[in-house]
């Protein structure tokens, strides 16, 4: 029986939107360049990855994703009171993002605005944060931004997956809303499977530690705990979508958990526009809510590393039909594309060492 | 009444040896010489991408120093490519108001010094900072624009637009101050490399540097080259794209307009314009309604420009396209050059017993247009 | 060397990131981007109004004589975009320029316009891509 007490139930997504750049690169072009075997990459479940422009960084994608969650939630952008801004590839190391996408869509002055971190889940923590938020009547609405231009070290495994996309989400009061949240978890720990020193321009992580003690176990515990807290069990779901940083392992955390691969099919994207790092559960989420129909059950639980995961149970509304069709789905995004080589793509990525005046 | 008493020019092309006070210098006294005195009331200097590339401000008095005006009065005036014509304007209007009885117009800018991208970003300054220069646009990005859309709203194709630069440069070949004197095809224009799609190299005018310099006098006590009769200017729109109609130069037709209100245009037998790129040649021919819209690039392949063609000969000189473009210095160069075809003194293509000349600079794509009538004196 | 002062960007950002035109209240008619007296009439009384993100490609141009900062993106297509209630240059981006028509439709995006160097301001801006069917 789903707890009747959560404060969560107060609140629930009024739009979700998000925004993938056009073009793509193949795992085989990858491979080919620094001679890994095609094994490597099959062996993640990965296609093709998506490449953000020269002109493009995760704030252009966050607006992008931002104005289509605010087309869905057909609201003014000025009763957005709070706009949480989660990526590991801020344009400016200080300077918020945040403020730029806050006027932008128009919901400045009177809002709230940060840029948070915490590897892939920091626009997680936002959506938990919103969440008290609403419930608690302080702000009517609040924008959560996941987005990432996720680097990589060029070579390193880490390049397969490392992509570029964002997604947005307009939490508010849930009534109106298109899902309701039934309620949330964390589960940290202080826990170096990936990291970045100020300065570096690559991340390093622990290659294999980044699995059992990091990924695996922050997600088991953050939706054990959620199950236990609602008294739910894997079966009352129809969608889940846990952190994707390759095809691979969220087909294995839910296995772990319980889940079966027909409910893991909605929400997984990585094979074909790669790990957007701050959007891969929530571009995930947002797939599923493309499709879902009213009354469906959606468990998320994004992962970042240091290490972390959150939980939700989502409950959608009929309300989702209504707002499908006001902006691209995320298959839209999917689909529209351009193959790109991997010289271009190191041009865009700016990997190619050029002096500049 | 305003005369012109002297001109000086120096031959655009890579000066490497010579800085712009250099150059300035050459110009003024081959002017000077010519004007048989040094007597100098009035410096107006017109120069545009010194203020960016020297860097260099108060232009005009380091220049007149330099060249040996020090104690002369000095003013620059800068309207970016049009910043000439627009110093000729002033000269005539200092002698008329009596404030000066001999000016002293030097026109100068270096263009080939700084590596060509930097150039590039320098000249796309002659737009709108605010608007079109926000963005990327290079050298010619506007320009090409207009010429695509010139393409598809009168069917015109590429090749009737190549004619122009063939003419050009078989009109600079005999020009001794010209930088490009070598024919080429139409067929070797759409061959160019591409600038700004669809304009080519061979559409586009030539990075170099010059002077060119003019004494302008109110009552000349020896015989003059020719009378600035009338010059007139209007301003125009920020950007193109504020334009209803983008193919018209509204600020040229505006000048135009103000023009034969001043004076009486008796006759055009030589036109100096701004033909920067192929296509503001063409717009700037129907825009002073010596073509018809839309079929001014093919009265040009059918020869009606060309000397004995029927028509008005334009640029004889090679334009902006083969005499070259030294921005600030270009509008000098044309008024030089119409004096010296109304005089019967042009040392390249003669258009024989031309009465009167029209000199056309603007710039960008008509954010300034200035015009200048000149009648012959003798 | 930027012209790109803090106080500019800060000036500007608003009509940069909402495509925010000007409107004459004597004449009605719009343009962009802002400026103080209308282009058409004369009159200094404007008030402000948000252009539509989609529109028509009236023209373009594929621009290779590209400044040195911008050499990642070379060439470059500049556009001249009509969005109905007024027209604007800007880039046109996401497509490879073989691919390109006059009248294509096209929609506005946000995108880095210019950085100042690896320490300086980003400036950003909106930039039109051609329009996704469906």
């Amino acid at each position: 029986m789903a707890s009747m007490l959560a404060p969560e139930r107060g609140a629930g997504i009024h739009g979700w939107g998000v925004y993938i750049p056009r073009y793509r690169i193949s795992m085989a072009e990858i491979a080919r360049e620094w001679g890994w075997p095609d094994h490597q990459w099959k062996a993640l479940g990965m296609v093709e990855k998506a490449v953000a422009g020269p002109d493009e960084d995760s704030t252009t994608m966050g607006l992008e994703a931002s104005l289509n969650a605010i087309k869905r939630a057909g609201i003014n952008p000025s009763d957005i009171g709070a706009v949480f801004f989660g990526t590991e590839s801020k344009p400016y190391a200080v300077k918020p993002s945040a403020t730029i996408i806050a006027e932008a869509i128009g919901a400045t002055p009177l809002t709230m605005a940060s840029d948070l971190e915490f590897a892939c889940r920091a626009a997680s923590e936002g959506m938990r944060a919103s969440i008290g938020l609403v419930t608690s009547g302080i702000v009517k609405y609040a924008l959560v931004v996941g987005s990432d231009t996720a680097q990589a070290n060029p070579g390193d495994v880490l390049e397969f997956t490392a992509s570029s996309g964002a997604a947005a989400f307009v939490i508010g009061s849930s009534q109106g809303s298109a899902a309701v949240f039934e309620g949330s978890s964390t589960y940290v720990t202080d826990t170096p499977d990936f990291w970045r020193r100020e300065g570096s321009p690559y991340p390093r992580h622990g290659e294999g530690f980044t699995g059992e003690p990091a990924y695996f176990a922050h997600i088991v515990g953050a939706v054990r705990s959620l199950l236990e807290k609602l008294g739910l069990r894997p079966s009352d779901f129809n969608h889940a979508v846990f952190h994707q940083p390759n095809g691979k392992f969220p087909l294995k955390v839910g296995e772990m958990l319980g889940f079966k691969p027909e409910q893991l099919k909605v929400g997984l994207v990585t094979p074909v526009i790669g790990n957007t790092y701050n959007g891969s559960a929530l571009i995930g989420l947002a797939r599923i809510l493309d499709y879902a129909k009213p009354g469906e059950r959606i468990l998320v639980a994004p992962f970042g590393s240091g290490a972390g995961s959150d939980a939700y149970s989502l409950v959608v509304t009929d309300v989702v039909e209504e707002k499908r069709g006001r902006a691209p789905t995320v298959d839209d995004y999917i689909n529209d594309k351009i193959v790109i080589s991997y010289s271009l793509y190191a041009k865009f990525r700016d990997l190619i060492r050029v002096v500049k005046e | 009444m305003a005369y012109i008493t002297g001109v000086g020019l120096v031959n655009v092309d890579r000066h490497y040896d010579k800085g712009i006070r250099g150059l300035a210098f050459e110009a003024a006294s081959k002017a000077l010489d010519s004007s048989m005195s040094s007597e100098v009331d009035f410096i107006v200097v017109a120069s545009s991408l010194s203020y960016l590339q020297e860097p260099q401000l108060d232009l005009a008095s380091y220049i007149a120093s330099s060249i040996g005006l020090r104690g002369a009065r000095s003013i620059a005036v800068e309207s970016g490519e049009a910043s000439g014509l627009a110093a000729v304007m002033t000269a005539k209007t200092l002698v008329e108001s009596g404030v000066a009885s001999r000016v002293l117009v030097v026109g100068v800018d270096k263009v080939s010094d700084h590596p060509s991208w930097r150039a590039y970003k320098h000249l796309s300054m002659l737009y709108d900072t605010e608007s079109d220069a926000f963005y990327s646009i290079g050298l010619g990005g506007v320009a090409g624009l207009l010429m695509r859309l010139y393409m598809h709203v009168y069917k015109v194709d590429r090749l009737t637009l190549a004619y122009w630069p063939a003419l050009m440069h078989s009109n600079a070949k005999k020009n001794p101050y010209a930088m490009l004197r070598f024919s080429i095809t139409p067929e070797k224009v759409l061959e160019a490399p591409p600038v700004a799609e669809p304009l080519t190299l061979l559409d586009t005018f030539p990075l170099g540097d010059g002077a060119a310099a003019l004494v302008v006098e109110g009552s000349p006590s020896r015989g003059a080259l020719a009378e600035i009769a009338a010059v007139e200017s209007a301003t125009g729109y920020q950007s193109v794209a504020l334009s209803d109609d983008p193919l018209k130069i509204e600020s040229l037709e505006v000048a135009y307009m103000r023009l034969v209100e001043r004076t009486t245009l008796e006759s055009i037998d030589v036109v100096e314009l701004h033909d920067s790129f192929t296509i503001m040649g063409v717009l700037e021919l129907e825009t002073l309604r010596l073509a018809e819209r839309g079929k001014a690039a093919e009265a040009v392949a059918q020869g009606y420009f060309s000397v004995g063609g029927g028509g008005p000969v334009v640029n004889p000189s090679g334009g902006l396209k083969a005499r070259g473009h030294p921005i600030g210095a270009t509008g000098v160069y044309q008024v030089a050059e119409v004096a010296l075809q109304l005089a019967g003194e042009f040392p390249g293509l003669q258009v024989e017993g031309a009465k009167g000349g029209l000199v056309v600079s603007l710039n960008a794509a008509g954010s300034s247009s200035y015009i200048a009538y000149l009648r012959s004196v003798r | 060397m930027t012209g790109w002062s803090p106080a500019r960007v800060w000036r500007s950002r608003i009509h940069r990131y909402r495509l925010i035109a000007a409107r004459c209240t004597s004449c009605g008619r719009a343009h962009y981007p802002p400026s103080n007296a209308c282009p058409y009439c004369g009159s200094r009384s404007l008030d402000n109004v948000e252009l539509p993100r989609v529109g028509r490609l009236l023209s373009y141009s594929v621009v290779y004589t590209t400044p040195f900062e911008d050499k990642s993106r070379a060439p470059i297509v500049i556009g001249l975009i009509d969005l109905g209630v007024a027209k604007l240059i800007a880039e046109v981006v996401d497509v490879t320029p073989e691919d390109l028509e006059v009248g294509v439709s096209v929609e506005a995006v946000f995108r880095r316009v210019s950085v100042d160097g690896s320490t300086g301001l980003i400036v950003y801006g909106v930039k039109f891509r051609p329009r996704r069917e469906g």
